[in-house]
């Protein structure tokens, strides 16, 4: 055993005593940097960045694997966090000029924010996010955004409430009749547009969970599309007014609470709504674990049945990275009987993104791909029988990729389910 | 003037989706974005998959006598990855594969695009027991550019400078022509370049002006059961300094010593050097801090070696603080040590990074701290003690703001003047130096010894299609 230090550095050493030093600040303290704000806010930040790859592996962890499937399948410079923090600089300075390829670039990419997890300058690690994004609207504004598919999904979006050319008075279809719901509930399940349309089973699954479990809730027939889809191509405005639509709606309805089973909607209503928007609903959100965590917790959720299988859990970036949210979906499944929850090498913040967010996979259906087959080769590399999410795009993602039928993906609903 | 026709030929060779002469994919290549050196220009970008492929792209290049730049994470200082000419920029990103662990000589073979990370990440998975030495460079960072621009890694005081811990080399020569050098160029074995002719030296520290290396054997070595690494705390750098080169010259299983001044430390905690102390040494605050690693194989010997450490420090006046009881002042490498690059939070910084001999370091420190504090810049100093103490790096950073034409002018002054005012305690020699000091050196080299180098670099570059513009050769 090598003998190393067990106390880890003060990384961020705000005071030092002594003359000559009133205060040292950190840089984002110096330019007062916020979350969520327009390009303009950050400009003095990007070029901080000396382009130097700690973006494109995991930092001193899970081997150093690569983390940006933008960049790895682009390959070339731009594709990854520094190039696009150097290109936003010289855009932004009048180095170079907004063009359609340009645009692109910054398209071509999840925004699933694993190469911000590694960058240790403060200012690019703590709100790189949010200058990827705000590159979006600016193309946007500038006539440069979204992307031609895009368009197509967020005109019917707009016109059906979902992205996926189905009609919104199909959206309940999935709803069984056997499911109980309380039109006086003040909970909603919302079941957002991948489940509803595409991935049925988790929704069948949530609402069969929350009977089991004697939870009062309702679904609401004229739920729209969250904005997720539409924001993260750069369309605030288009966003929030739907952003707006739900709120009213929900509020309307008498709803305090909403479960969510999709990583998109959660974070769309938890944090980009009020965050972004300036909508403070005041609904509480959950996203399903966290509160299946709570039940498990204390004692209101209860597995009858085992289920001997070897699993692993991917982590989607909406309620990862995007929200922190790493620990109620695992202490969930292990809380199943016979469940073996073995970690891919890259997990938690680390984690390898599926490819399907941020507008890629209707733009960029190659590097799409390539991400869902990456992630499903680290999959199977631990010998685990089936891949779990807990998002519906991740899942639909994943089945639509697995080619040889060696792995198996479910929705964390799913399991659980057919554990109660 | 690139056309077309030599454009769809490169994407014959590699495939058109590793080839680009886009103005927002060749803008990343054009600069090294950090440095105070002009900016260059960058025609093309190809990223080859195999040696085959580089051979076929130096063959192009020759027949239309286009300069190539071999750039792997362009990250230098010196911004010798700068296309000065224009051109192709050869990225050798898609070069990146560990090729053999020879576990029995402590070498690993791998590519010539190679990153620190992915060589770490490697030997962690696969070789737990054999470390790298590693740059304090970031982790996208080239681990052959390193070696071949003389770059120094934390196993510093036991295998020199990276140059040393080269094994061998595959190389296409700006020629085209494919070569090994070392024991590899007629055997099998990567484990070293003795005893045959030693032609590594026509590719270290040529910046990448004679060939592009496609393959190294890069020296390995094993971790130690027992190690410890001290914090050694200072009053000045003058009083303290000779302690550590007593140390380094004790044996004691140091395998780094380094010494670095108050303005660099503050630069590394994620600092702004407008709040930073100016001059640790005025203020009567300790302005040496060094870091100094031991191991061992047994532990009596463990014991013994950090005793004879703690006694001389303690007769030198340096308070060591030890990471097994806490102070564990760096992390080790590879690191994203970007805030020394970042202390005026604008992302820019320069070095004159220099070999001296001993006894001139503290000298050195003194001349570039007194110019720093001219120019109203904190004093950021670097030293690290190689090969047993028979020689020293020495480095005085300075920070900008890349986005300030004054504060950039400002730099480029000091980098100037440190670097003409240390010349004068002689022996001093920049490492990955830009082009102006590339000229100031080749006018002081010995009249046939850069002849020598001319003649050499005509040989293996006939059309200086290999990163011209650095001064290299007859440039």
């Amino acid at each position: 055993m090598i003998r190393v230090a067990k106390k880890k550095r003060e990384k961020k050493v705000k005071y030092i005593t002594g003359q000559g030093i009133s205060k040292a600040r950190l840089a984002y303290e110096i330019h007062d940097l916020k979350r969520h704000q327009r390009l303009e806010e950050y400009k003095e930040v990007f070029y901080q960045c000396g382009k130097c790859g700690t973006c494109r592996t995991v930092y001193k962890d899970a081997y150093w694997s690569r983390v940006c499937p933008s960049g790895e399948f682009g390959k070339f410079e731009a594709y990854y966090l520094g190039g696009k923090n150097l290109l936003a600089w010289a855009l932004t300075s009048g180095k170079l000029n907004w063009t359609n390829e340009i645009a692109k670039i910054f398209y071509q990419c999840s925004v699933c924010m694993a190469c911000i997890q590694q960058c240790q300058i403060p200012e690019i690690h703590s709100f790189a996010g949010e200058w990827l994004m705000a590159m979006r609207e600016e193309a946007v504004k500038l006539g440069y955004g979204p992307m031609a598919e895009h368009n197509k999904y967020i005109e019917h979006i707009i016109k059906e409430n979902n992205p996926y050319m189905e009609k919104h008075k199909d959206r309940l279809k999935w709803l069984p009749s056997y499911i109980k719901q309380s039109p006086e509930a003040k909970l909603a399940y919302f079941v957002g547009c991948t489940s509803s349309y595409r991935e049925q089973d988790v929704a069948v699954a949530t609402a069969e969970i929350l009977n089991a479990l004697n939870v009062d809730f309702k679904i609401l027939l004229d739920e729209g599309c969250c904005g997720s889809p539409v924001y993260m191509t750069g369309q605030v405005e288009k966003a929030k007014n739907l952003a707006e639509q739900n709120i009213n709606y929900f509020k309307d309805a008498g709803i305090e609470k909403i479960i969510t089973s999709c990583a998109g909607c959660y974070r769309t209503w938890k944090d980009t709504y009020p965050n972004k928007f300036g909508l403070s609903h005041g609904i509480e959100v959950k996203h399903l674990p966290e509160f299946l965590r709570t039940k498990l917790k204390n004692g209101q959720l209860n597995f009858n049945k085992e289920l001997k299988m070897k699993i692993t859990y991917h982590d989607p970036c909406h309620i990862g990275r995007h929200m922190g949210i790493y620990k109620a979906p695992r202490d969930v499944l292990q809380g199943i009987p016979g469940i073996e929850l073995v970690e891919m090498t890259r997990n938690r913040h680390n984690a390898w993104c599926c490819g399907s967010g941020g507008g890629v996979r209707s733009a960029f259906k190659d590097l799409s791909a390539f991400a869902a087959k990456e992630r499903i080769k680290e999959a199977k590399e631990t010998t685990a029988e089936a891949i779990i999410s807990c998002c519906p795009f991740c899942l639909n993602q994943f089945k639509n990729n697995i080619e040889a039928n060696d792995i198996q993906a479910f929705d964390l609903s799913e399991l659980i389910k057919k554990a109660i | 003037m690139i056309d077309s026709e030599i454009v769809l030929e490169l994407k014959n060779t590699v495939g058109e989706k590793y080839v680009s002469n886009r103005p927002e994919i060749t803008y990343l290549y054009h600069y090294d974005f950090i440095t105070a050196e002009p900016e260059g220009k960058c025609d093309i970008v190809i990223i080859p998959g195999t040696t085959e492929e580089v051979q076929e792209i130096v063959r192009i290049a020759n027949k239309y006598k286009i300069p190539l730049v071999p750039w792997v994470s362009g990250i230098n200082f010196g911004s010798i990855a700068t296309p000065r000419r224009g051109g192709i920029v050869v990225d050798l990103r898609r070069l990146n594969q560990v090729l053999e662990v020879n576990e029995d000589d402590m070498y690993t073979v791998v590519e010539g695009g190679i990153t620190w990370a992915e060589l770490q990440g490697y030997l962690e998975k696969n070789y737990p027991n054999l470390r790298a030495g590693i740059t304090w460079s970031p982790p996208g960072t080239g681990v052959i550019p390193s070696c071949l621009c003389y770059g120094m890694f934390d196993l510093g005081m036991i295998g020199g400078s990276g140059a040393e811990f080269l094994n061998g080399l595959e190389v296409v020569l700006g020629s085209g022509e494919l070569v090994k050098v070392g024991s590899c160029s007629l055997s099998n074995y990567w484990y070293g370049r003795q005893p045959l002719p030693d032609l590594a030296g026509l590719f270290i520290g040529w910046e990448g002006t004679t060939g592009i290396v496609t393959k190294a054997s890069i020296k390995l070595w094993p971790k130690m059961p027992f190690r410890e690494d001290y914090t050694g705390i200072g009053l000045t750098v003058d009083d303290s300094y000779p302690t550590l080169l007593k140390l380094s010259k004790a044996g004691l299983g140091i395998c780094d010593i380094l010494c670095v001044n108050f303005g660099w430390g503050q630069s590394i905690q994620e600092l702004y050097e407008k709040d930073a102390v100016m001059d640790a040494v005025k203020e009567n605050m300790p302005d040496f801090i060094s870091l100094i690693t031991t191991q061992a194989y047994t532990e009596i010997q463990h014991e013994a070696q950090c005793e004879a450490i703690k006694n001389i420090c303690k007769e030198g006046h340096i308070r060591l603080l030890s990471a097994s009881e806490g102070a564990e002042a760096v992390i080790p490498p590879p690191v994203q040590y970007w805030n020394f690059w970042n202390f005026t939070r604008g992302g820019g910084g320069q070095w004159i990074g220099s070999y001296c001999s001993t006894r001139d370091v503290v000298k050195y420190y003194n001349i570039s701290r007194k110019i720093c504090l001219k120019y109203g810049k904190p004093p950021q100093f670097y030293s690290r003690i190689l090969f047993g103490g028979h020689y020293v790096v020495a480095r005085s950073n300075v920070n900008f703001n890349k986005n300030d034409p004054d504060d950039i002018e400002i730099a480029r002054k000091i980098l100037k003047e440190i670097h003409d005012e240390v010349q004068k305690l002689d022996g001093v020699v920049m490492y990955k130096p830009p082009l102006w000091a590339v000229k100031y050196y080749k006018d002081k080299t010995f009249p046939a010894t850069t002849n020598l180098i001319n003649k050499i670099k005509k040989l293996l570059d006939p059309n200086n299609i290999m990163n011209p513009g650095q001064g290299i050769g007859d440039d």
